[in-house]
């Protein structure tokens, strides 16, 4: 019995010890938050995952930057040039950035050469970097990562002194900027580097810094604490001095509730209880919307059914080879009513009439979506009761005898998101009440949580699924690749009359360096994948709704990589914003974008 | 005493033909006097049935749980039923009826996609009590038969127990998440991912059992007269472990019920287009700070919550009929 | 005594080995997706085979073990891969484990200290108030899914009582909550088994006995029935103790302790196959070194069992 005795003391002192108070000091600038997704590793030249480079870009920064509404500017890089063909690219290093460590000590100067290290541990594929597949746009890339190549030197990056760093590139990437803002091109002390080996970024001693903050604290599962960088190269524009993140798995359940007492400065708010706060007088003003993502999702059509049987995957075949047929899908499928599952107050803010999604690019303050002949598909809603069923009579007529009716149509989803389950209900039954039963026979098919890319998408065990893609960079042609050959997904090039005519038009525009003709081009391929409907776009990612003492619209923009993720620039309001503020200010912000845009064109 | 009547009786009748009648006079054999000694009319299952019975609350709840069990078979015959899958439009909005607090038309409200959450309830309570049910008939089954192996036959007592040993120290978590990887999600994946590991417990508890049974002088008996080891089993064993593995079936149901809860707050349990309990709770848990919608969490949490009090609270009140000592 | 434990240990040893066999062979046949994670979108098919083979997960699966073993008999159990790249497995356990084994003490203290006197009362009382309310507990915390009451007592009794909703280790006050919430569950499995075994104690003869020769009721109880009624729970009391520091999922999650609850799960679906073998290992180890334990205790306390005849399976 000593033994639990003891335990007994220690209990009772651990009551007494919690009559003590805590107390909390400090009046400086401060941003606290929950999170649920833990990150692994530090190591930024590994990782693939969002939650894990959105830390490391606050703690190391690469070469560019952008503005807050998506201008490129100087990071690292103090000034740049490229060839006229945009493949080979110089950079002019800033004089005064250092590396230190987790305790702010100076350790280094960021020489020309921590690029070439970076790059030289992302492209050896015995570190298992992640990101490796963007990097190979260096020349030789895919060589030496694949070991046909053994010589670093022979890769496309060299330091031709301390302060200029160049890159040649496989083929002509006039976007080669945008790529820049990705973790795989970030520097490296490669002295640094050699001396913790694989302990690399495994604990905040572990890696050196040169972004606006240091780790204070990183403890997996528990809370991980950001202090201001005092040697940081751009101090003035850091706001924020510290940024404390506490870890609790169920955040989703739990962070509104701490908002509410105090206890934290921003949360998501689940849909599930979004109409308990905007009913509520003092917590209406508190959520607001957030701000979409360049994911963009849609529903596509498959030309090479691989599923059993008992579905009728040639039967599919048969209909999916007819135009009207694809057309009345297109046509009927009411996106308002799939998008309420995630988003029911402002579903139209999500929806996407095109692939690639709006404020990605634009030709001189023009936005690509609205470049022609996209224009036309941008402006008008898919969903045609009525074509829908004018199309469903041309198909039955054309393809009477060919197929039999009803069409099987199966629809899998991932069984690990209860969403997708939802929204694949809803699609199911608001095309069968459309179409009618006579026509089309939804099969909802409940796909494995994990490996559902590998057991369903790849081997093309689905008639429509609902997938989605994310740029790589900020340019029209990372759209492409789902749909050109050798893609991954519905395999378009199978389609009767196709004759490979989007990969003509995707190859052309490729060719062209000049953004005005380039993505004319580009618009034309996508206008043609959708007016085929070969795909059915449906809409982008993010959204939702937060309650949070940020200003969205201070800080950097970009359409892809690490650069949104900063806290630099940022400042905490008195109170968060309401979803009016945050609609005003959005509109301001569009229009100071288009101009500067157009500016910097210019 | 009682036993002997017969045998006097032989005796006697044997006598009467070697013996003058005058000599005795004979006592008449009364039967049914006779069978008043000789038999007690102790039946193992009527004497259950009747203690079980003094307790009011476990019959009430029995009949409860059959009430419930067929209610659920019969309600979507019932008129006016909703279907659990079909999402509801409103007519006047033109989109769906979402988060409808209960009213005349929806008993239970509608979930947060316009699904009639009364039907959903007992679709759900209908999957569950199914995969309660199977993993528990299963689990029985696997249970008695390498329960009954393992305690009466000395030579596989080794291997067994070391084939437990193993087993029960292999995590469920990997072997859970390792079947729901391998095969489509679905109930009878959640069942057989239940059973590969759910049986080692019934057959040790059984084991256990017939380990105290098998040596009693009955069996003994049978095994000298040169009965069969399985003939053993089955004839001798299982009639008198019949009671133990109804209780332990009694509660391997809310057990498995109650598994399937969790499998879906770790993310692999049924897909929501198939209600069960679990994924009704779990889509109910993240409104628990929603008092307006609070009610889709409540409904199915009672459903849950009172099966499984019923057969928890059958299965003890059968245990203590079924216990010979309290059958005086 | 000394010479059964070594015949238990060295036994074990053997169990444990094929256990960790099993388990290895088992996450071989993970999905080989799982291991990119994010990354498994835009990888091209080539990119993924060398990723896979620098992981070494294409290498034939007796190659694999064989590198596992020598690891382990070096006392390096590897290094964690999608859980926490490159730390070592046993950092990643030790740092949790501290967490899971104060909160669980504390829990198993609590519990005993509230459960057994609970049960004690339920049994001297039994059919009356105390022991019916004691019943309802019981019935509620074993019906009542526990994620909806772990929820309502985070998010209600943190308001009332003023208490914080969030662990943090530098305010004992958060530690109130918890500890709270974990002993729920074993205070009443130990008031229904005290109980249980008390009332099968009381209806013994010795008891009748005892009574009979005006032993006051204060030393039947605690002498006689109370000790006896411990012996079962003897035998169970290693292995609860020791399985605390596995943690408790629900609670963890909810209240921000980074212990080792949900450690487990987390790692399988991440398929950190070093981390989930280093975690088997060390769960096996502990239920095994549990049972014997047990065994031990119960030979303490229960001076009729002799250890070593023939091994006892419960």
């Amino acid at each position: 019995m000593k033994k639990y005795l003891f335990i007994v003391v220690s209990m009772f002192a651990l009551l007494l010890a919690a009559c003590g108070d805590s107390t909390d000091s400090g009046e400086t600038s401060e941003y606290r938050t929950v999170y649920s997704g833990e990150i692994k590793t530090l190591n930024y030249l590994k990782t693939a995952e969002t939650n894990e480079f959105a830390l490391s870009a606050n703690l190391v920064e690469g070469l560019i930057e952008y503005d807050e509404y998506g201008v490129v500017k100087p990071g690292l890089a103090e000034s740049w040039e490229s060839n006229d063909d945009a493949t080979v690219w110089t950079f002019k290093l800033r004089d005064d950035v250092k590396w230190v460590d987790h305790e702010g000590k100076e350790v280094a100067d960021v020489v020309a050469q921590d690029f070439v290290d970076g790059l030289n541990y992302v492209l050896d594929a015995k570190n298992e970097s992640s990101t490796a597949w963007i990097a190979t746009v260096v020349k030789n890339g895919d060589a030496f990562y694949n070991g046909e190549v053994t010589d670093f030197a022979q890769v496309g990056i060299k330091a031709i002194d301390e302060k200029t760093v160049e890159y040649t590139l496989e083929g002509q990437t006039p976007y080669f900027l945008s790529m820049l803002n990705y973790v795989c091109f970030f520097p490296v002390s490669g002295e640094f580097l050699a001396e913790k080996g694989d302990a690399f970024g495994t604990n905040r001693e572990n890696i050196l810094y040169n972004g606006a903050y240091i780790l204070d604290k990183f403890e997996p599962q528990n809370e991980r604490v950001l202090v201001k960088n005092k040697k940081y190269w751009d101090k003035e524009t850091v706001k924020i001095d510290r940024i404390r993140y506490k870890y609790n798995k169920e955040a989703a359940t739990v962070a509104p509730e701490l908002f509410l007492r105090g206890e934290i400065d921003g949360a998501v708010i689940p849909t599930s209880i979004l109409d308990e706060w905007l009913n509520s007088e003092d917590k209406k003003d508190l959520v607001r919307q957030n701000n979409n993502n360049f994911y963009t999702y849609f529903y596509a059509l498959n030309f090479d059914p691989q599923y059993d049987a008992e579905y009728e995957p040639e039967n599919w075949k048969v209909v999916v080879n007819n135009k009207d047929f694809r057309k009345s899908l297109y046509h009927a499928l009411d996106r308002v009513s799939a998008m309420l599952t995630i988003e029911p107050y402002n579903p139209q803010d999500l929806l996407s009439n095109t692939i690639t999604p709006k404020n990605f690019v634009d030709v001189e303050g023009v936005d690509y979506t609205l470049l022609e002949p996209l224009k036309a598909i941008t402006e008008n809603d898919s969903f045609d009761k009525d074509l829908a069923l004018q199309h469903k009579e041309a198909a039955m007529a054309a393809l009477n005898g060919k197929a039999t009716f009803p069409v099987k149509v199966v629809l899998p989803y991932n069984s690990g998101s209860p969403e997708w389950a939802n929204r694949s209900q809803v699609v199911e039954q608001q095309l069968e009440n459309l179409l009618g039963a006579d026509y089309i026979d939804v099969e909802l098919y409940a796909g494995p949580a994990t490996g559902f890319l590998g057991e369903i998408r790849r081997p093309g065990k689905f008639s429509m699924i609902e997938a989605n893609w994310g740029p790589d960079f900020a340019d029209p042609s990372t759209y492409t690749d789902p749909f050109t050959e050798g893609g991954s997904y519905n395999k378009p090039e199978l389609a009767e009359g196709y004759n490979g005519q989007y990969d003509k038009l995707v190859a052309a525009a490729k060719a062209e360096v000049d953004p005005a003709v380039r993505y004319e081009l580009f618009a034309k391929a996508e206008a043609f994948l959708i007016e085929e409907a070969f795909v059915i776009p449906y809409a982008v990612g993010g959204g939702g709704y937060v309650a949070s003492k940020l200003n969205p619209f201070e800080s950097q923009y970009s359409p892809f990589g690490v650069t949104s993720e900063k806290f630099k620039g940022q400042s905490i309001l008195e109170k968060p914003m309401s979803n009016e503020e945050f609609k005003s200010a959005k509109e301001a912000w569009e229009k100071a974008r288009a101009e500067a845009l157009a500016n910097a064109s210019n | 005493m009682g036993l002997f009547t017969k045998e006097i009786q032989n005796i006697s009748e044997k006598s009467n033909n070697q013996l003058n009648d005058h000599l005795f006079e004979f006592a008449t054999v009364d039967d049914a006097k006779a069978e008043e000694t000789a038999y007690s009319n102790y039946s193992y299952w009527r004497s259950t049935f009747r203690s079980f019975r003094k307790n009011k609350i476990a019959v009430f709840l029995l009949i409860f749980v059959i009430g419930l069990i067929l209610f659920t078979f019969i309600q979507p015959y019932l008129p006016d039923q909703k279907s659990p899958t079909q999402i509801y439009i409103n007519a006047e909005t033109g989109m769906q009826d979402r988060n409808v607090a209960p009213n005349d038309e929806y008993i239970f409200g509608t979930n947060s996609i316009g699904q009639d959450l009364w039907s959903r309830i007992w679709e759900g309570t209908r999957t569950s009590l199914f995969i309660g049910f199977a993993v528990a008939i299963i689990e029985v089954i696997i249970g008695f038969s390498v329960g009954a192996l393992w305690g009466y036959s000395r030579k596989l007592e080794m291997p067994i127990t070391q084939l437990y040993n193993i087993v029960d120290n292999i995590p469920t978590t990997i072997v859970l998440i390792l079947m729901a990887y391998i095969l489509r999600p679905g109930i009878s994946t959640i069942i057989i991912a239940m059973c590969i590991t759910g049986w080692v417990e019934m057959a040790r508890f059984l084991r256990n059992q017939i380990v105290i049974l098998r040596d009693r002088e009955y069996n003994l008996a049978s095994k000298t007269l040169g009965t069969p080891g399985y003939k053993i089993i089955i004839k001798n064993l299982l009639p008198y472990l019949i009671s133990v593995i109804m209780l332990r079936m009694s509660l391997a149901v809310p057990a498995a019920i109650g598994a399937e809860v969790f499998l879906t707050y770790i993310g692999l349990g049924l897909p929501v287009s198939e209600p069960s309990l679990g994924n009704l709770i779990n889509e109910g848990r993240v409104l628990m700070m929603s008092p307006d919608l609070r009610y889709q969490l409540i409904f199915p949490s009672i459903v849950l919550s009172v099966i499984t009090i019923a057969f928890y609270i059958i299965g003890n009140a059968f245990a203590d009929a079924a216990d010979p000592k309290n059958h005086v | 005594m000394i010479k059964y434990i070594a015949k238990r240990l060295g036994q074990s040893i053997l169990t444990l080995f094929i256990i960790v066999t099993i388990v290895f062979s088992l996450l071989r046949l993970m999905p080989d997706e799982g291991y990119l994670g994010a990354a498994a979108e835009k990888m091209s098919l080539e990119q993924q085979e060398v990723y896979l083979t620098n992981l070494g997960l294409r290498d034939p699966l007796l190659i694999q073990l064989k590198n596992f073993y020598i690891g382990l008999f070096q006392g390096d159990l590897g290094k964690s891969v999608t859980y926490r790249t490159d730390v070592p497995v046993l950092d990643i356990i030790q740092d949790k484990m501290m967490y899971s084994i104060v909160f669980g003490l504390g829990a198993v203290a609590l519990s005993l200290l509230v459960g057994v006197p609970l049960g004690i009362f339920m049994a001297q009382f039994k059919g009356r108030w105390l022991d019916r309310l004691g019943t309802g507990y019981i019935v509620f915390v074993v019906a009542v899914p526990a994620m909806v009451y772990f929820l309502m007592i985070q998010m209600y009794i943190s308001d009332w009582f003023n208490l914080p909703m969030l662990f943090d280790e530098y305010n004992p006050k958060s530690f109130i909550l918890p500890l709270f919430c974990l002993a729920l569950g074993p205070i009443a499995s130990y008031a229904m088994w005290m109980r249980r075994y008390m009332v099968d104690e009381l209806n013994k003869d010795y008891i009748k006995l005892a009574r009979a020769k005006g032993v006051t009721e204060r030393t039947i109880m605690f002498s006689h029935v109370m000790r006896n009624a411990f012996i079962p729970m003897a035998q169970y009391l290693p292995a609860t103790i020791l399985f605390t520091i596995t943690g408790s999922i629900y609670i963890e999650s909810l209240f921000s302790i980074p212990g080792m609850g949900g450690l487990l799960v987390d790692a399988i679906q991440r398929q950190d196959n070093n981390v989930v073998q280093g975690l088997v290992l060390v769960f096996s180890s502990l239920g095994i070194i549990g049972l014997i334990l047990g065994d031990i205790l119960m030979a303490i306390v229960d001076p009729r069992i002799k250890l070593g005849k023939g091994d006892s399976v419960r």
